[in-house]
């Protein structure tokens, strides 16, 4: 019954949890939260990250009601995401790993997303749309590997509705997409903007040019409200995933979707405890997307297909994602040697060869 | 414990480090050189840190060498251990580059010695 640390902190969320055959022990996180109209750099994340790491390392310990020996080997991310914040957190994972004389394990950050999504719901073999700040990628696993069916070719989803709630500087507390969707509800004005799917793949660079170019316009002659932009933007970006989902469900005879990643979350939790700025502790807090989920939910009741996904606690991302991929890997024989747990920015969720699976 | 490097014309700066926001504020004594170097323009930095003990040493040897400097042209940077001395030695074309990575450096070490320091000491090989 290995029990395994995980460190995740590849961008602004830095979180450390532990789990034990499948069941979670902890999974304390904070996020680093800018003011409205500012997006998170990699210097002051990391920063943020150095503060508090040591303090969420030693919550997810007691919170498990465990000491050092309890662990069997600490897992971190090895990418891809943020060199700064990256570097921080697996500084201080080689560090208790050779503290404690325990294996050191680096992972994959969206097969973190993967195992953790798997784990929850139970979904036996899904197509998974990974959807986030800084990845939108459509995947199925084949024969040892996670295999990138579509994915975007610039921008991740995310990143696209980060950027607009800048423009249109609502709060990032608890997190811009969530901002984003609460405004889309109470917008009733469809404005048209480039649907760019591009077969298997999407792109969006180009609407969030074409919707920063509007925004400026339509707000300042009161042709729309914020409210509005937000609803159409959420319209249209949704449609396009559920369009190169049900693309590579077709391609896959596939009939489970899962969504991952912190665009994509389920289920709604009072919102406890905002602090703008600075680290804040968010026990629960509501996160991500229930449009999405309808629109996905609409094409699966179509083709028959079931819809999985997780809530705000495993879909955003957070430390036990990444000690589950990391138990997986460690069980099937993997383990990363120091010299070799150097970051990386970018890491194909291809590229790990997926040993645990059939 | 204070260790001097000479190479060429040189700048000494002896520097007491704060360690920790936290509880007690500890303050590492740390030698380092900066040299220019006439003959290729580069400028060198030299840093000793010394650690309670070797294994720490080695453990934060470890740590802070695997991941390659973010910056991938004018810099470079060796990491080694002597005893319980880590030493880091960097040559860089640019006085801001260095400045840069050191200021880095320091910040990653600085919290490999805050993690030595609440998790450790460590176990007994």
């Amino acid at each position: 019954m290995p029990v395994v640390i995980g460190f995740e902190g590849s961008a602004n969320k830095i979180g450390v949890g532990i789990i034990r055959d499948g069941e979670v022990l902890s999974n304390p996180r904070r996020t680093y939260i800018t003011p409205p109209g500012q997006g998170f750099l990699p210097g002051e994340t990391a920063k943020h990250h150095r503060g508090v790491i040591l303090t969420v390392l030693q919550e997810a310990l007691d919170e498990a009601g465990l000491k050092a020996a309890d662990i069997d080997c600490v897992a971190y991310t090895k990418g891809p995401g943020m060199g700064a914040p990256l570097v921080t957190v697996a500084i201080v994972a080689r560090t208790v790993a050779q503290l404690w004389g325990k294996p050191l394990l680096g992972v994959n950050h969206c097969i973190g997303h993967i195992e953790m999504g798997r784990l929850i719901t139970n979904a036996q073999n899904p197509t998974v749309l990974y959807v986030s700040g800084g990845n939108t990628q459509v995947i199925a696993y084949s024969e040892r590997r996670y295999r990138i069916f579509g994915e975007t070719i610039d921008i991740a989803v995310g990143n696209c509705l980060d950027r607009l709630a800048r423009v249109i500087k609502i709060s990032n507390d608890p997190s811009p997409g969530y901002n984003i969707e609460q405004m889309a509800k109470k917008g009733n004005k469809y404005i048209e903007l480039p649907y760019t799917v591009k077969g298997m793949d999407v792109s969006f660079s180009g609407i969030l040019s074409y919707i920063e170019d509007a925004a400026h316009k339509l707000l300042s002659t009161g042709q729309c409200t914020p409210e509005d932009l937000c609803f159409s933007l959420q319209e249209t970006l949704f449609a396009m995933l559920v369009e190169i989902t049900e693309r590579a469900m077709a391609h896959c005879g596939s009939q489970e979707v899962l969504i991952v990643g912190g665009v994509g979350c389920k289920c709604f939790y009072a919102h406890l405890g905002i602090s703008v700025l600075s680290a804040s502790k968010h026990a629960f807090f509501f996160s991500g997307n229930l449009r999405l989920q309808e629109m996905m939910g609409v094409m699966c009741k179509e083709r028959g297909a079931r819809l999985f996904a997780t809530d705000e606690r495993f879909c955003i991302d957070n430390g036990v994602m990444i000690a589950q991929a990391g138990w997986e890997m460690f069980r099937s024989g993997h383990v990363t040697e120091l010299s070799d747990s150097w970051i990386t920015q970018r890491y194909r969720t291809d590229e790990v060869e997926v040993t645990w699976r059939d | 414990m204070l260790f001097f490097e000479n190479k060429g014309t040189f700048n000494q700066h002896m520097t007491k480090m704060p360690l920790s926001n936290r509880s007690s504020t500890k303050y590492v004594n740390m030698a380092a050189c900066v040299s220019e170097n006439d003959s290729d323009k580069k400028l060198e930095f030299f840093l000793k840190v010394p650690f309670p003990s070797e294994r720490e040493a080695a453990i934060a040897l470890q740590s802070l060498s695997p991941d390659p400097e973010p910056r991938k042209g004018g810099i470079t940077k060796n990491l080694d251990v002597t005893g319980h001395t880590l030493s880091v030695r960097w040559t860089a074309d640019e006085a801001r580059i260095l400045r840069v990575s050191v200021s880095s450096f320091l910040d990653h070490l600085s919290l490999v010695m805050e993690t030595l320091d609440a998790f450790g000491p460590p176990v007994s090989q």
